[in-house]
């Protein structure tokens, strides 16, 4: 099978340690020197589910404050990491925002995402409480990951679970493209593409 | 992706490579290697170091019966050791019977070698680089043992970094040898090394007492200076861009004189770790007791401070040595120097005697009044050197006559000494004594040699029969003294005054035994060094000293005549012996090697038993051999001589008893130490096994460093004999001043420094470092600081130091580089200027200012001492400082291309060069009746040229005011008192700039209107990319582009296809994709003035920062006692970013129109002060203007299209609250 190329990009306010979150996901192991201007520095080929994916992920860290750049990196993901920082109210509410933007972007209810709530590792300044990030990840409908990019805890898991709905997606697409006799595949099966998702994570450390 | 494999790939190189590590490191290397050994074949001559490699792809067969039991004996290995350490001897030949086969080509390694591991095979045979002789092969991994001491470490890690340089140079690249860094790191390690040793100094104390590390310690010098020389060599060949032949061969020859050097340090850690530290607590315990006559310089004495250790040693030393079969990777360099005085275990033992000179000289404990406990330690002392001696049977020429000259020099001095203090009679006769006997030995070894030499040296033989003359004048002149004195013996003093006769006799002695020494050396140079056959000098030298110690309380004159009787018997004798008369011991490595039947000797114990059986024969003639010997040989070589001695005190019973003790005392250690244990006798073969290989490699390592000590020797000598003759030092004085040519390049050596506290990277740029470190690169004396480091060093210090800090490291580089002419003023005139560029051109006020006191009172004090001017003037700038509140005093220039701090500068139109605007005066007044609200002006009613480079001026002078500080450690993310203003100026214009065009495009309510408009922005987008305002272009093609504008059907329905397509061609330069790829290579080729888009530098200072360590660690510092430093890599990232957007910040050449700059910016502030402001509310808009396709509302969200939000129930209240906003401005706008 021919390795398929998928955008992903992290969204997020400013300070939530997207770009770390990235950069640990792109780096494999913690490299002397990370060159993040040269064109592969956020390419990265993963295999899921025995499938070998090349990933090429979009973060706007550093441009949070240019609001009209968003939707230029929104259009070209496919799957989005809607990342908050559990230590920040702001951060955890702006994501509405965000995600109502992708959905508009797309015009689509069932885009690619993943709820994450970084910095796990701060426990003490907690200001999300994990119910409550839970709550909303059901709302929208979509996993919840709690990582510390800085510890590499569930940076992977969560790229490779999105990597995942960005597959089952493109496949669920290429099978509506084809000629499909049966009727009304949008219907029913669009309501619940993706079976675990009536069953959203909450993966903890 | 490619350079993460790379980087990877290098790591894997030291880190893990041991798995499969053949494949990962060469074949990409060694084609290249091949290549270019081709091309090289006719100039590389015979040594090659590397050609070997390219022949032995796989390696031989495991020398053992099974290969899984070789695999289960070795240790778990976790780290990949650069170097290793044979702590057995290994011989191919007799053991591997494929090693006839090309493709595998084992070498012989030897006991003590340190061997540079290129990789490790996992059948445990490693792929490494003899240093003692270059010699590349693979090596069997369980012979050796990791070689990691802390003192060695940096030099070994320097020598890493060489050698990765000198073979990415076989590749073609050489640019890292265009300086001299790597060389530093060598400086440095030697440096490092001498100071863990406590040898840094000529004048410390190890150094002052010890005869043999102050002779390694030069030729560790000398070698230094002779790699930097050959370095030096090649930088120059280099630069004047010679043809390519000769850079190798200084290539290689740069390794060679690496390895060499590394060996020797290794050699003078083995020495130091033995003597050194149990020769410091021997001093402490001298100063207490009283044994005055012990020159300072003999550390052979020390054992007698306990005279227990050798006991308690032998023990521990076989114990070792079973730990270390078993373990033959543990860290015994280690123990052996954090506790040696305990520790004196097998590694030290074993790889110290062989170079260790200084234990011959015995002599000095027969000082002693013979009392039993003193005999006792006598015994042991002999049995000690006794145990040396018979591994000493294979010592070289050169090396004896070293040795000997040493110890003559050593008596010599202490023998002037003794003169300038009043000393008894008693001691002096004594020590007059011990300076004819080591003469004698000298003498011996000059005979030697001019025996050997088949032209018989002219030369030579003169210098000897001076020595003669100088000797017996002197002898003269000490018995001319006695006999004046000779009315009161007995305890009687000397005066000092007498004996300057003397001392000028011993002086001249002194100068004569140098040259005498010079000559024997070029001859051995000549003829080749050779093994010495008069065995048990040393021996019949204690032999000696032990017949004629009674002498010396009796008949002083009879013993003087004695001693000249000597010298003349020496003449009568004079051609002693070539050929050996005894049988010449067959070498001891083949002897064990045939009679075990495997080389598996270094194995863990349940081998060892049987292992022992075998061995014990090969010891037991060594062993059996040497107390014998110590009768035997006294008797042929040196006995004879003293045969012709009348010796009438011989018998008296005390000395007489004491006679016979030495060989009785010491047949019953040996047999003793036999008996207990084969390891003693291990011991002594391995170690001879090791001077084996030291004369293997003669030619390369102790050959020419006898070679490189020469000079100093004798005309030195004759020119501080002088110096000598006043100061009357010890001989330790003697010889630090003999080296004074040294002085020079030791001052360049050993300067303080912290280069072994950086890290560089592949390029050979520094990539980190500690504070100290840095700032010392910044005032290097030799070459000018690399403009890069300097400009990110003022750049982004505060982000690692503090001010003050670095204030305070600049004057203690001040202080420590001292005043020396060639090192220290221009050091310190460097310190000044960075100081001078820090206040001029980079000071910042609010966070500098706490250092200005400390700066101030540097000026005024320490620098105004030294440099007055200089002090003045730095005084003078921290007053300018603290009166200029903001900006610097002088424009800076931060990177060597662009320039900051260049405000908005407005051109007029009379400036030449600068375009006419295009503007007619009906549209400029226009523009001001608009102003006062009385007419209503477009985007439609002007040139799209004229508005982008309006568009430009404006974005440009927020560009060009962006400060350096705005861009480091993510201050224009701080959402609170962020000093980035403009650069979040440039975000917001950016935004407001985006949100205008959108506002545009849809506040008209006509969709032919509206597409009229877009093709205007289109317009003015296209200008702007001509103008390389990629900002702009970016803001209106993000707009153009937004969900709120591409959905608009109907409108893009009568946007022309040209429009498109130009639309399309924008898209594409400003496609984020693949990390902005088109966008950097556009900004690549551009030259200023320019306007980037700045959220790239933003993204990528980031990611420097987030993916970038503050530090990092030093390399091969792993375990407990790392040291992290600074990651100047990150800071030299960040440096280069903010100079890539500095270099574009020139102000463009363009007339502003201040009319249309104002209505921009009336439109502008009317869009940001709407509430429609935001993507929602243009949204929103867009969809009024046209409303979603009904067709096309499946695939949108159906909640919106059915207005309802109970079909969607995963909508949460914010959303319903949304909609229904959505839905009543809806029916208000239609209401309206």
């Amino acid at each position: 099978m021919s390795q398929r190329e998928y955008h992903i990009v992290v969204l997020g306010s400013g300070g939530v340690g997207k770009s770390c979150l990235t950069a640990q996901f792109v780096q494999n192991v913690w490299i002397e020197s990370y060159d993040p201007t040269i064109e592969d520095s956020y390419r990265k080929a993963i295999d899921v589910d025995g499938r070998h994916v090349m990933l090429e992920i979009l973060d706007t860290a550093g441009t949070e404050q240019f609001t009209a750049m968003r939707e230029l990196y929104m259009k070209t993901g496919q799957g989005f990491l809607l990342v908050f920082s559990i230590t920040s109210q702001s951060s955890f509410y702006e994501l509405a925002e965000l995600r109502e933007q992708i959905r508009r972007i797309k015009e689509d209810d069932n885009v690619p995402m993943v709820l994450i709530g970084n910095k796990s590792d701060l426990e003490d300044d907690r200001a999300i409480p994990r119910p409550r990030a839970f709550a909303i990840s059901r709302e929208w409908n979509i996993p919840y990951f709690e990582t510390s990019a800085r510890r590499r805890a569930n940076v992977d898991e969560a790229f490779v679970d999105l990597c995942r709905q960005i597959i089952m997606k493109d496949q669920a697409n290429r099978r509506r493209v084809q000629p499909d006799p049966r009727p009304g595949p949008r219907g029913g099966g669009r309501k619940h593409p993706r079976k675990h998702r009536s069953r959203p994570k909450c993966t903890i450390l | 992706m490619a350079d993460w494999a790379f980087e990877r790939e290098e790591m894997d190189k030291h880190s893990s490579a041991l798995v499969a590590p053949l494949k990962i490191q060469k074949s990409p290397k060694r084609s290249r290697a091949s290549i270019f050994g081709h091309s090289r074949q006719s100039s590389r001559g015979s040594h090659s170091i590397r050609s070997q490699s390219q022949s032995q792809i796989s390696p031989p067969l495991t020398p053992k019966t099974s290969t899984e039991a070789m695999a289960q004996q070795l240790p778990p290995q976790s780290v990949f050791h650069n170097y290793l350490r044979a702590f057995y001897h290994y011989n191919p030949t007799s053991t591997v019977s494929s090693s006839t086969d090309e493709s595998s080509i084992t070498v012989a390694i030897k006991q003590g070698d340190v061997i540079l591991v290129h990789s490790v095979h996992p059948n445990g045979w490693a792929d490494g680089t003899l240093l003692a002789s270059g010699a590349r092969g693979w090596l069997p991994t369980n012979y050796c043992e990791p070689y990691d001491h802390p003192a060695v470490r940096n030099l070994l890690n320097a020598l890493t970094h060489l050698w990765d340089l000198v073979r990415d140079g076989e590749n073609g690249d050489l640019l890292a040898f265009v300086k001299q860094d790597y060389v530093r790191g060598m400086i440095a390690g030697i440096r490092f090394f001498l100071e863990r040793t406590d040898c840094l100094s000529r004048d410390s104390r190890l150094i002052v007492a010890h005869i043999g590390l102050r002779r390694m310690r030069k030729g560790l010098l000398g070698d230094l200076s002779s790699l930097v020389k050959t370095a030096k060599k090649l930088q120059e060949t280099l630069q004047t861009n010679d043809a390519q032949v000769p850079v190798y061969e200084y290539m290689d020859d740069l390794v060679l004189k690496s390895f060499k050097l590394v060996t020797r340090a290794v050699r003078f850690l083995d020495i130091w770790a033995t003597d050194a530290v149990s020769l410091s607590s021997f001093e402490l315990g001298d100063a207490s007791a009283e044994r005055p006559l012990t020159p300072p310089s003999d550390p052979a004495v020390q054992p007698l401070a306990s005279p227990n250790r050798l006991d308690g040693d032998t023990a521990p030393a076989n114990d070792s040595e079973l730990h270390v079969t078993q373990r033959p990777f543990s860290m015994h360099g280690d123990t052996a120097s954090t506790q040696p005085p305990r520790n004196l275990n097998r590694l030290s033992v074993a790889f110290s005697l062989p170079s260790e000179p200084d234990s011959l000289q015995s002599p000095i404990l027969l000082s002693h009044p013979p009392s039993q406990s003193k005999r006792l330690s006598v015994t042991h002392r002999l049995s000690y050197t006794g145990k040396s001696q018979s591994t000493r049977t294979g010592n070289l020429a050169s090396e004896r006559l070293v040795t000997s000259q040493d110890a003559f020099l050593g008596f010599i001095g202490s023998f002037i000494g003794l003169h300038l203090q009043s000393r008894s009679s008693e001691e002096l006769a004594y020590i007059t004594q011990q300076s004819v006997i080591a003469c004698r030995q000298l003498l011996t070894v000059v005979e030697e040699v001019w025996e050997r030499d088949a032209r018989r040296s002219n030369e030579l033989e003169e210098a000897r029969d001076t020595m003669y003359t100088r000797l017996t004048e002197l002898v003269q002149a000490t018995k001319d003294m006695f006999s004046d004195a000779d009315a009161d013996i007995d305890g009687e003093l000397v005066a000092p005054e007498s004996g300057k006769q003397l001392v000028a006799a011993a002086t001249s002695c002194v100068r004569s035994a140098g040259e005498c020494a010079a000559k024997a050396r070029i001859v051995i140079e000549r003829i080749g060094d050779f093994e010495f056959e008069v065995t048990g000098l040393g021996v019949s030298l204690a032999d000696a000293i032990l017949e004629q110690l009674p002498e010396f309380d009796h008949d002083e004159e009879e013993q003087v005549q004695e001693l000249k009787q000597v010298e003349t018997t020496m003449e009568t004798d004079k051609p002693l012996p070539a050929t050996p008369i005894e049988e010449r011991e067959a070498p001891p490595p083949l002897v064990i090697s045939e009679s075990k039947p495997l080389p598996e000797v270094p194995q863990p114990s349940p081998l060892l038993e049987s292992q022992r059986m075998s061995l014990q024969p090969t010891p037991a003639t060594v062993i059996v051999e040497s107390p014998t010997a110590v009768s035997f040989r006294s008797s042929r070589s040196s006995v004879p001589l003293l045969n012709t001695i009348p010796t009438p005190t011989l018998s008296q019973p005390a000395p007489a008893e004491l006679l016979e003790s030495p060989v009785s005392v010491t047949q019953g250690v040996f047999s003793k130490s036999a008996k207990t244990d084969s390891v003693n006798a291990s011991v002594a073969d391995t170690s001879s096994t090791f001077h084996f290989s030291m004369r293997d490699t003669g030619s390369v390592v102790s050959h020419t460093s006898t070679r490189a000590t020469t000079p100093d020797h004798s005309p030195s000598k004759s020119r501080s004999s002088q110096t000598l003759v006043s100061s009357f030092g010890s001989c330790s004085e003697l010889r630090s001043l003999a080296s004074e040519d040294l002085a020079a390049g030791e001052e360049h050596m050993l300067e303080t420094t912290y280069v072994h506290e950086l890290v560089y990277n592949k390029e050979g740029q520094i990539s980190g470092g500690s504070l100290p470190a840095l700032v010392e690169q910044l005032t290097t004396y030799e070459t000018t600081p690399d403009a890069v480091f300097v400009t990110t060093f003022y750049l982004t210090f505060r982000l690692f130091t503090t001010p003050v800090e670095l204030a305070q490291c600049l004057i203690d580089r001040f202080d420590y580089i001292g005043d020396s002419q060639i090192i220290g003023v221009p050091v310190r005139l460097r310190v000044y200027n960075v100081f001078k560029g820090w206040l001029e051109s980079h000071w910042s006020s609010e966070s500098d200012s706490a250092a200005l006191g400390i700066i101030l009172s540097f000026a005024t004090g320490k620098l105004l001492a030294v440099m007055p001017s200089a002090g003045k003037r730095l005084a003078e700038l921290t007053s300018k400082v603290t009166e200029v509140r903001a900006g610097a005093l002088v424009p800076r220039l931060v990177s060597s291309i662009g320039k900051t701090g260049i405000s908005n500068t407005v051109f007029t139109p009379a400036d030449s060069n600068v375009p006419a605007s295009i503007i007619s005066k009906s549209q400029l007044s226009a523009l001001r009746s608009s102003k006062e609200g009385k007419s209503h002006c477009s985007i439609l009613d002007f040139d799209p040229l004229e508005l982008a480079r309006q568009f430009t001026i404006i974005e440009s002078g927020l560009f060009c005011s962006i400060q350096p500080e705005e861009l480091l450690a993510l201050e224009w993310t701080r959402k609170s008192d962020s000093k980035a203003v403009n650069v979040k100026a440039m975000s917001t214009l950016s935004t407001d700039l985006a949100n205008l065009v959108a506002d545009t495009i849809l506040h008209l309510e006509d969709a032919k209107k509206r597409a009229a408009i877009i093709k205007q922005w289109v317009k003015i987008a296209a200008k702007c990319l001509e103008l390389n305002n990629y900002d702009s272009l970016m803001a209106i093609i993000c707009s153009l582009n937004s969900s709120m504008v591409m959905r608009l059907k109907r409108t893009w329905e009568l946007v022309s296809a040209k429009t498109k397509t130009r639309l399309e061609e924008l898209k594409t330069i400003t496609d984020v994709g693949r990390n902005y790829a088109v966008l950097r290579q556009r900004l690549q080729n551009h030259i200023a003035p320019c306007i980037p888009f700045v959220g790239i530098y933003l993204t990528d200072l980031t990611f420097i920062d987030v993916g970038n360590g503050t530090t990092r660690q030093l390399p091969g510092e792993s375990g407990q006692n790392s040291v992290s430093v600074i990651n100047y890599d990150k800071h030299m990232k960040t440096a280069k970013i903010i100079g890539q957007l500095q270099s574009f910040q020139v102000p463009y050449r363009l007339a502003a129109i201040p009319e249309m700059q104002d209505w921009m910016d009336t439109q502008i502030q009317r869009v940001r002060s709407s509430d429609q402001a935001n993507v929602q509310a243009y949204y929103r808009r867009s969809l009024i203007l046209e409303p979603r396709d009904p067709q096309h509302s499946t695939r949108g969200s159906p909640s919106i299209d059915q207005g309802t939000f109970t079909a969607e129930s995963r909508t949460n209240s914010k959303d319903k609250f949304e909609f229904l906003n959505f839905n009543f401005s809806t029916s208000n706008l239609r209401g309206s």
